[in-house]
Parts: C-alpha cells; sequence; structure tokens
C-alpha cells in the first residue's frame, strides 16, 4: 500500500492548510485523497438514509395529512394541521415550558460540568475513582432516579417539604407550580446529564497543551486566572459542542417530565407539559391525531434548527472573544511584571 | 482557525516517544499540578460523589430490604439489610428470561460501541481534518439530524425494519443506533483540536496511503476520545428501553425490559424490582471498574498527544 | 465524478425508496382478508401462537402448557408488557404502521377499547354459538363494535365495591363491621348523596379525608352515565358547554371535595404515602384495586370490604382477548381465545393472579365463592365481588364511544386542578375544560 502511494506533498491540498503545488500524480493516490473523505463519511450518510432520513420525509408526509393513529390517512388538508396546533393554547404552554425547563437544566448544567472538570482536571489522587464516580447517575437505570426524586419532591409527604416544614417553611407546591415544576424537573435532568458532560469537558482539558499553563505560571497568573485565560478559550470548541448538543437534547426533554407524576400528561394545567410530551399526547394519547403529532414534530425540529443557529452565533462570538483574552492578558501582564 | 499547535508531537516524532512522555509529565507538572489540592477540593469532590452515588446506594437499600418496610418509610435504614441476596436469588429465579436478556444486552451494547467508535471516528477525522467539497453543509446536516424528534421516528422505523424481515431481531436494535450523529460530532470536534495536522502531514509526506494516514495518526490521537465514546455508547446502549420493547419481544428481551417487567410480575414489591436493578447495573459497575482506569490512562494519552 | 448529480440521483433513489416503502406500508394495513392457512385445516401442522398479555393476567406457563397438551400441534407463547400503557403504546404502534408484527392474540383493556372502533375491519370477527352467553351481558356487550361485531373475549371485569378501613370508622364513632357499614351507606338503595352524608359524619369526627380523590369519584359516578359524552345512537360527540348532566355531576363532586377529599391524586406518590398516614377512609374498589392497598399499607391493619357501592353497581376495568386479521393462524387463534376465556381457564387466572373472572359461569364456581383475603380482615371478597358484578345495570353503564376518553380527559384535569393542585376554582377549571374540549375539534 504504502509502497504505490505517491511519496510526497502532491496530497497536501488536501489537508485543511495551505494549497500547495501538485508535483506530480498517480491515479491511484489521487482517487484515494479524493474519494477517501466521502468513504468515511458514508456510513453515517448510509444507515441515517435507512433509520433517519425516511422517518423524517414521512414525519412531514403525515403533517399534511388528516391522519388517524390507527385509522391511518386522510385527506390531504396542507397546513392545516400545522395551523390547528399553532392555534392551541397548548402548543405555546408546551413551549413555554420547554423553554423554561431547558434553560433551568442546560445552563447551570454547563457552568457545573465545567468546574467539577477543572477540579477533576487538578492533580488529585484516585483519579478513576472520582473520575468514574461522576458518571454514576447517568449509569443507574432512570426507574430508581425517578422513585427517588418523586419522593423527594411530593408535595403532602415529600422530604423537601417535610424539610421546609421542620424549618418552619411554606411547603413548596411542587407539582401545583408551574416554576415550581420545571424546576423539580430540571434538577433531575441536571442530575442524570452533569456529570456526562463533566468528562467531555475533562476530556478537552486534558487536551490543553500544558505550556500554555507553563507561561501563564511564569507570568505569575494564579489559578482562577489560568482557568479563565487559558481552560475556557481552550475549550472553546468543547463549549460550542456540549452546548448545541444539550440544546438539542434540552429541548427534546421527555423521560423527566413523563416520570414527574402518574398520568405522564403534564399536569391538571398542563404546567409542565413539553413539546415532545404534546407530540406523545396528541399522537398517542386519547386522541390519536397523528397528523397534528407530526406537525408539532416538525415545528418542534424547526424551533431547535433556529435556536441552534442562534446558539452557535453567541457561543462562536464569545469564544472568539475569548481566544484574545490569553495574548492581551499577557501583555497586560507582561507590562505589569 | 487558530489550531493550538503543541510541540509534544514535533518532540516525539524527533525524539521518541520517551521523550514525549517525559516532556508531557513536565508540562503537567507546569500546569500548577506540581502540589497536590487541598482538602476543600477533596471536600467538593466528595459532595459530588456522595449525590451521585446515592442513587445507586438507594437502589442497594431497598434491594436489601423487604415490602412492608418500604412502604412505611423513606429510607429502609441507613445501612442495607440482609435481604439482599435473598431478593437476588428470587428475581433470578423467577420466571423470567435474565440470562437471555443479559447476552441480548451484551451484544447489542459491544457492537453498537464499537461500530460507533470506528464510524464515528472515520467520519470525525474525515469532516475535522480533511478537505473535500460540501464538508462544511455536510457537517451542518450531520448535527441538524439530531435535532429529529424520536418519538414519531418509530412508527416509520418499525416500517422500515419490518421491510427488511428484522422484527424481533437483535439487528433491528443494533442497526439505528450503529453511527450516531452524537459521535460523529464529538470526534470532529475532539480531532479538531488533538490532531495537529503536521501529524499527517508527515504521515503523507512519507509515502502512507489515505487509510494508512487515519490508522496510524487519527486513531492514536483520538484515543481518549473514542475511550469516552465508547463508555457513554454503551451505557446508553445499555440502558435503552423503549425501542427495544417494541421491537423484541419478551421471549426475546434485553434487561432493561425484564426490569420493567419486574415491576408488574411484583406488583409494587420495591425490594424484588430494586434487586432486578441491581442485577442489571452490576454489569456496568464492572466495567467501570475495567474501563476506568483505561479510560483515566487514555485521557492522559491525549494530553501527549495533544 | 462529479458529485452534485451524485448526490442529487442519491436523493431521488431515496424518495423513491419511501414512496415505495409507503405504498407498502399502505397496501399491508387494507390487508383484511383471511390469510392463507388460516384454520385449522392441517391439524399437524405445527404452528407457534403468541399472546400479548400486560400486568398479569394469570396465564402461567403451566396453564399455557394445558394447551399444547390438548392440542400437540400448537406451541403458546406469551409476551406480558408491564403495564397496560406499555401494551397500548406497543399496540398502537404496529397498527399505525401497518398492523405488521402484532401477535396472534392481543389483549385489550376496556378502557381503549373504543379507540379500536376505526379498525374494526382489522379485528377477526369472534361471534360463535360455542361463547353465546358465557359472559355478563354487558361485559359481551363491551366486547362488541358498534355494529355489533364482537372482536373481543371478556377475561376480567372490575366490579366496585366500598373499601374502607374499619379502625377509623370505630375511631370517629361509625360502625367498623361490614355488613354494618354496607347498611349505613344505604345498602342495595345506597346513593351518592348517602355516601357523602356519612363521609360529612366521619371527617367530623376525624383527622382523615373521607375518599382519596375527586378525580376517583369522578370516575364512580360517570361509570353510572348512560350516554356522558356521546349520543349512542350515531357516537356524536356531546357539546360539553352545554351538557348540563356532566356539568352537575362535576359540580356535585368539587363541593362535597371540599370537605371529603384527601386531595391526593391517584397513583402518585403522595397517595400511596397517605396510605401510611391514615390519609382516607374509603376508596372505591374495583376488585383489582385489592392489590394496589395491600401493597402500599406494609403495616397497616384495618382494612375491609362492604359489600354496596353508591348508585347500584359500577365497573371499572377489564380487559378482552382480539384476534388481529394480521396474523398467519387466525382461526387457531380465536379457539385459543375461546379456551382461554372459557370459565374453568378464568377461575384458575383468578387464582393465579386476582383477575376477576367475567363469565357467568366462572362467578357461580365455588372456588371463587370461597375466596377469602386475609389482609382485608379475611373478608369473603369471592362472594363479595360476585355480588357486586351481579348488581351492575347493564342500561346504565356508559356509552364510551371513540372520543369518550378525549373528553374524559378533560374532565379529570379539570378536577385535578381544583381538588390536587388547588390552582382553579370550579368555574374557572370548568372554563379551561370547555376551552380543552374545543381544541379537540369535535364540534
Amino acid at each position: 500500500m504504502t509502497v504505490q502511494s505517491p511519496p510526497n506533498q502532491a496530497l497536501q491540498p488536501e489537508l485543511d492548510r495551505r494549497p500547495t503545488r501538485i508535483a506530480f500524480s498517480q491515479k491511484l493516490g489521487k482517487w484515494d485523497v479524493k474519494l477517501s473523505p466521502y468513504l468515511y463519511i458514508s456510513p453515517f450518510f448510509i444507515l441515517f438514509a435507512i433509520t433517519g432520513l425516511f422517518p423524517l420525509l414521512y414525519t412531514g408526509y403525515i403533517s399534511v395529512h388528516e391522519w388517524h393513529t390507527l385509522g391511518g390517512k386522510g385527506a390531504f388538508v396542507g397546513l392545516d394541521n400545522f395551523t390547528a396546533v399553532l392555534d392551541q393554547a397548548t402548543f405555546w404552554k408546551a413551549l413555554r415550558n420547554t423553554f423554561s425547563i431547558f434553560l433551568l437544566s442546560s445552563v447551570p448544567q454547563v457552568i457545573a460540568a465545567i468546574i467539577i472538570a477543572a477540579i477533576l482536571n487538578a492533580n488529585i489522587r484516585a483519579k478513576t475513582f472520582w473520575r468514574m464516580g461522576v458518571l454514576l447517575p447517568y449509569v443507574v437505570a432512570p426507574i430508581a432516579v425517578g422513585l427517588i426524586f418523586s419522593r423527594i419532591f411530593g408535595d403532602q409527604f415529600g422530604l423537601v417539604n417535610a424539610l421546609l416544614d421542620g424549618i418552619g417553611l411554606d411547603p413548596v407546591r411542587w407539582h401545583s407550580d408551574a416554576f415550581a415544576s420545571h424546576f423539580a424537573i430540571a434538577t433531575m435532568v441536571n442530575f442524570r446529564w452533569t456529570g456526562y458532560n463533566t468528562l467531555i469537558f475533562l476530556a478537552a482539558m486534558q487536551a490543553i497543551p500544558g505550556e500554555l499553563y507553563e507561561a501563564a505560571i511564569i507570568d505569575g497568573a494564579g489559578r482562577i486566572r489560568q482557568f479563565f485565560s487559558i481552560t475556557i478559550p481552550q475549550l472553546r470548541a468543547t463549549i460550542m459542542f456540549v452546548v448545541i448538543t444539550s440544546t438539542i437534547g434540552g429541548l427534546q426533554i421527555f423521560d423527566e417530565a413523563r416520570a414527574f407524576d402518574a398520568q405522564g400528561r403534564g399536569g391538571g394545567d398542563k404546567q409542565w407539559m413539553t413539546l415532545t410530551m404534546y407530540i406523545q399526547d396528541l399522537g398517542w394519547g386519547n386522541q390519536l391525531n397523528f397528523g397534528r403529532a407530526a406537525a408539532v414534530a416538525w415545528l418542534l425540529f424547526l424551533v431547535i434548527i433556529a435556536i441552534g443557529i442562534v446558539n452557535f452565533l453567541i457561543t462562536s462570538r464569545i469564544s472568539t472573544a475569548g481566544t484574545k483574552t490569553p495574548k492581551t492578558s499577557k501583555k497586560a501582564k507582561k507590562v505589569k511584571l | 482557525m487558530a489550531t493550538p499547535i503543541s510541540s509534544l508531537p514535533v518532540i516525539a516524532q524527533t525524539s521518541g516517544k520517551g521523550a514525549a512522555k517525559w516532556a508531557a509529565r513536565r508540562a503537567e507538572k507546569a500546569a500548577g499540578a506540581n502540589r497536590r489540592p487541598g482538602w476543600v477540593t477533596y471536600l467538593l469532590l466528595g459532595i459530588v460523589i456522595a449525590i451521585s452515588a446515592f442513587p445507586l446506594y438507594y437502589v442497594i437499600l431497598l434491594a436489601s430490604s423487604d415490602q412492608v418496610t418500604i412502604s412505611q418509610t423513606v429510607i429502609p435504614g441507613l445501612l442495607p439489610q440482609g435481604n439482599f441476596w435473598n431478593n437476588v436469588q428470587t428475581v433470578l429465579n423467577g420466571p423470567y428470561p435474565i440470562g437471555k436478556a443479559f447476552m441480548n444486552s451484551l451484544i447489542i451494547a459491544v457492537l453498537q460501541s464499537v461500530s460507533v467508535v470506528v464510524f464515528s471516528t472515520l467520519a470525525g477525522y474525515s469532516f475535522a481534518k480533511l478537505r473535500f467539497r460540501g464538508r462544511g453543509p455536510l457537517l451542518v446536516f450531520v448535527i441538524a439530524t439530531m435535532a429529529v424528534p424520536t418519538q414519531l421516528a418509530v412508527v416509520p422505523l418499525f416500517i422500515v425494519m419490518t421491510k427488511l424481515n428484522l422484527n424481533n431481531t437483535i439487528a433491528a436494535v443494533i442497526i439505528p443506533g450503529m453511527v450516531t450523529a452524537f459521535g460523529v460530532f464529538w470526534m470532529t470536534q475532539y480531532l479538531e483540536n488533538a490532531l495537529p495536522y503536521e501529524l499527517i502531514e508527515a504521515a503523507r509526506v512519507d509515502g502512507a496511503s489515505m487509510i494508512r494516514t487515519f490508522w496510524n495518526v487519527a486513531i492514536p490521537a483520538a484515543r481518549p476520545a473514542a475511550a469516552m465514546l465508547a463508555l457513554f455508547t454503551f451505557i446508553g446502549s445499555w440502558v435503552n428501553y423503549f425501542w427495544p420493547f417494541i421491537i423484541l419481544s419478551a421471549q426475546n428481551p434485553t434487561l432493561p425490559m425484564v426490569t420493567k417487567l419486574l415491576q408488574s410480575g411484583y406488583h409494587t414489591d420495591y425490594s424484588l424490582i430494586m434487586a432486578g436493578v441491581a442485577i442489571s447495573t452490576a454489569p456496568l459497575l464492572v466495567l467501570f471498574f475495567l474501563a476506568g482506569r483505561q479510560l483515566v490512562a487514555g485521557i492522559m494519552q491525549g494530553a501527549v498527544k495533544g | 465524478m462529479i458529485r452534485s448529480t451524485r448526490t442529487r440521483r442519491g436523493a431521488a433513489a431515496l424518495a423513491g425508496a419511501s414512496v415505495i416503502a409507503l405504498a407498502l406500508g399502505a397496501c399491508s394495513s387494507s390487508g383484511d382478508t383471511p390469510n392463507e392457512g388460516s384454520g385449522t385445516t392441517n391439524p399437524d401442522e405445527k404452528i407457534t401462537l403468541t399472546v400479548a398479555t400486560f400486568n398479569n393476567f394469570g396465564y402461567t406457563d403451566e396453564l399455557l402448557a394445558e394447551y399444547t397438551a390438548l392440542h400437540p400441534n400448537i406451541t403458546v407463547k406469551q409476551n406480558v408488557a408491564a403495564l397496560s400503557d406499555d401494551a397500548r403504546l406497543n399496540l398502537t404502534t404496529k397498527m399505525a404502521a401497518g398492523g405488521e408484527g402484532l401477535a396472534d392474540i392481543e389483549a385489550i383493556e376496556i378502557d381503549w377499547m373504543p379507540e379500536l372502533e376505526i379498525v374494526k375491519d382489522k379485528f377477526a370477527d369472534l361471534a360463535s354459538d360455542k361463547v353465546a352467553g358465557r359472559w355478563l351481558d354487558w361485559k359481551e356487550a363491551q366486547g362488541k363494535t358498534s355494529d355489533g361485531k364482537l372482536i373481543g373475549y371478556g377475561t376480567d371485569i372490575g366490579p366496585e365495591a366500598i373499601c374502607y378501613r374499619a379502625d377509623l370508622f370505630k375511631e370517629a364513632g361509625l360502625p367498623s363491621d361490614r355488613k354494618e357499614v354496607a347498611e349505613l351507606l344505604g345498602g342495595a338503595d345506597a346513593t351518592w348523596d348517602k355516601y357523602y352524608e356519612v363521609g360529612k359524619q366521619f371527617v367530623a369526627n376525624s383527622d382523615s379525608a373521607w375518599f382519596d380523590s375527586a378525580g376517583a369519584i369522578w370516575q364512580g359516578v360517570v361509570g353510572q352515565i348512560a350516554e356522558p359524552y356521546e349520543n349512542r345512537a350515531d357516537g356524536s360527540a356531546k357539546d360539553l358547554a352545554t351538557n348540563t348532566e356532566i356539568k352537575a355531576a362535576y359540580d356535585k363532586i368539587v363541593e362535597v371535595s371540599a370537605e371529603l377529599s384527601g386531595n391526593f391524586d391517584q397513583w402518585s406518590d403522595d397517595w400511596a404515602a397517605a396510605f401510611q398516614n391514615n390519609g382516607f377512609a374509603t376508596m372505591l374498589c374495583p376488585a383489582w384495586m385489592t392489590g394496589p392497598i395491600e401493597s402500599n399499607s406494609g403495616g397497616v391493619t384495618g382494612w375491609d370490604v362492604a359489600d354496596v357501592f353508591p348508585g347500584g353497581g359500577g365497573n371499572w376495568g377489564g380487559s378482552f382477548l382480539t384476534v388481529p386479521n394480521t396474523g398467519k393462524n387466525v382461526e387457531a387463534a380465536k379457539e385459543l381465545a375461546a379456551w382461554l376465556t372459557a370459565p374453568e381457564q378464568q377461575v384458575k387466572a383468578f387464582n393465579n393472579a386476582g383477575t376477576f373472572p367475567s363469565q357467568i359461569e366462572a362467578l357461580a364456581s365455588e372456588d371463587l365463592k370461597a375466596s377469602t383475603n386475609e389482609f382485608f380482615s379475611n373478608a369473603p371478597v369471592g362472594e363479595i365481588f360476585a355480588n357486586r358484578a351481579a348488581a351492575v345495570d347493564a342500561a346504565n353503564l356508559p356509552f364510551k364511544g371513540p372520543n369518550y376518553f378525549k373528553i374524559n380527559n378533560a374532565i379529570t384535569n379539570a378536577l385535578k386542578r381544583v381538588d390536587v393542585e388547588k390552582t382553579d376554582d370550579a368555574k374557572t377549571s370548568w372554563d379551561k375544560a370547555i376551552s380543552e374540549f374545543n381544541d379537540l375539534g369535535l364540534m
């Protein structure tokens, strides 16, 4: 293999950097270079075509028809399903709840994950133990977690309210008050996913070259300073990754919210019904209105894409601003020194 | 694009691995790690771990108790009681195909983890380091696919699997999870930073083919991220309930399906249900124990490569 | 190779493939003609029948093996889902995908039986002389579609009695013996008003509530309204805004709940914990409810069952066995379903899992009548619930059309807002129910 390949820089243009001259080319090598990237990404796209694209198109097809989940396709109705759900207060309430729970979960989660990762990144004893420990909530079956949290957030006999009662405070109406229910659900989400994101950040922190810190220490930067001037800017790509994936996951919150009461329909006033629960309720609940469920699924898809774009713009601005910090701070330090 | 370029790979290239390792160790020390952190750090970590481990401990507490005690108190004693092995025995001897479920879960989780890691690393390397037409849009497309709500995909997916004649086979569980957008995105982001272009160029200059370059250069650099991706995928696959429940049957189940069945079989006897949860979680803890060291070592290697 | 055309061609091919798949899906969904191999034409042909059930139907491996002993060519496998919700989700998904992958026999709970009206063609007609008159008439009626086609063989029922805490009754100065309690609540002429009236006496002398939840009482009350939300004649929905019968029932329950309800949401953790905290003294009690009460009441003594129910008789829950047309062995499956729901097997199932039989003959069996429940102060539950089943008035059972549960949900949500969550008063909560009803687009 190696022997047949061209022995030189002919392939450099294919690398992301400086396009250079093509000295000479050998056909095989050229094809290798041209096709390999596509070959490498093809498994994802082939699989997606089978298991992802068809469902997506099918859902689109359903959404423009009158479609009973059991009874099947009815008449073509254009965008009627979309206008029907957009007209319903439930849709907007579900959208509000989704955003509220999403904000209450993803923001604290990302911040906590970075901090815990920074601690784990220090030269601590028994690294394996601590690192594996934070992932435990991800391992334990949701039923156990659900059982615990439902006992913690019970209205009449819950743990938190018992404690509040003990110190003479009013109980929190976990299931009645919209915000309280969002907080409780977000807590469950945070519990499950913080450790997961911690390890993602930790891996990225481990990849930060040591000499950056070396230089900072020589400059006299303390730990906090190092964290903000080196660690955070260097985590740019990872923060973007975590923010995007947790946005996508966060806007699809389902399990925790569904498990929050026995019926799983978001409470008497739909005060914690999320969009994915709304989809489930429309399509598989008593309504069995597959057409409207598909319409909401598409709306949710568009919302996620829109938020993803906004996220991307904000995050990339922050982190581009961030990358400049080490240089400027270094200069500032030097001047001071 | 400000790719952080470390001198370490260059050291590895020019002075051999030993030198690189030494440099890495020195770098780590320089990272303010020359002194061990104080007790505050351990206290914070201790709190985090205590919170993280509590549900698992709670499972053990309930699994070692009995129905009457559990219905009376929220926490049946702070220490496990003596019923654990009895309850485990009861569940294992119950009418549930736990052995088969274990094998199914194991096969599915192993194959999915291996396949996700291989395909995601390939695709991630391609997206991060190779130049080809349509790269940007295709990557965005990959990420966008994560935004497809899963609820509605079930019916069409079921149609697809039925047409492929894969109903009630574990293949129908494995195939949709063989490569994930998350994995591709993750490897792309990681390799972007962790794999310097110099290494690829060097390999190409030496005349390595594309796949050989991938094998010799990208794989080692990707190892820490790959180890984590494997762990995440394995766990995710191990606890996945919904799709296997739809496509498989009670005679050919996965472990979460059996755990769920325990809930109806033993009504609300949480001591037995939790014994079942403990049984299905135990293999993951073994994996943690075995993979944990590897993973930490892997992350450290990442520091060398990066 | 020019990449752009390649991707375009690929996309076209994919689009084509999905259209084909759609067409296939559509085709398979209309396949309601009996398939080849139906019937037991060849008695030696080895076949396997699957029975999809949920929870615990009492169909043990031994029971299923008995069938194989009678029919050596048939093996029976049971596919159990944990909860009825899971089973419904499974059935719905497979139906939505065209009906493939369904078991030969699918168990259906009464709560989602009305939904199947729209796909009644996908189920085999089960009527036969062999099973005629096997069930209580109202149970048999529930297994039929609007045009009278029998698609479900009845398994169990949930005849309702009143479960109560004898110890709390005694403390409050009320009679506590189960016969006296039945009389106290009105005996054969028991009414809801009487039930509430005794409740008021009780709460005046006790710290516990009278019943657990307004939603539970609603279940009992609406279960005696003949046409609650839809017209029996044509299945059309009634406008909730002008449905005075429902509005009156709602108002009454909201009014008494203020005084009598424990304000629990059934099946919530608070509700479960309330069993340990003397949260309430009585419950509307279908036969199967004795299980959950016992498992939530570890260490609590004093539960008993009174042979009485306000407004006469009532039924809550129960299931059916259906045979989807898509199976390969429809005739053999029918035969098995008939066998499983025969009185002898249902008495065995009752002994295995406590599922209360719906067959007239089974209800009269000595085995059933002799059964007592130790936890419920040794009450003769077999006899009591058999009496309660006989007290159910078929004419009073609610008509449940395809929209029954959609509309009922709106009402139970409304009650939940007032009784449990306390976010609304009777009026605002009712208004929300009406707007929820309007969102359904039935009018």
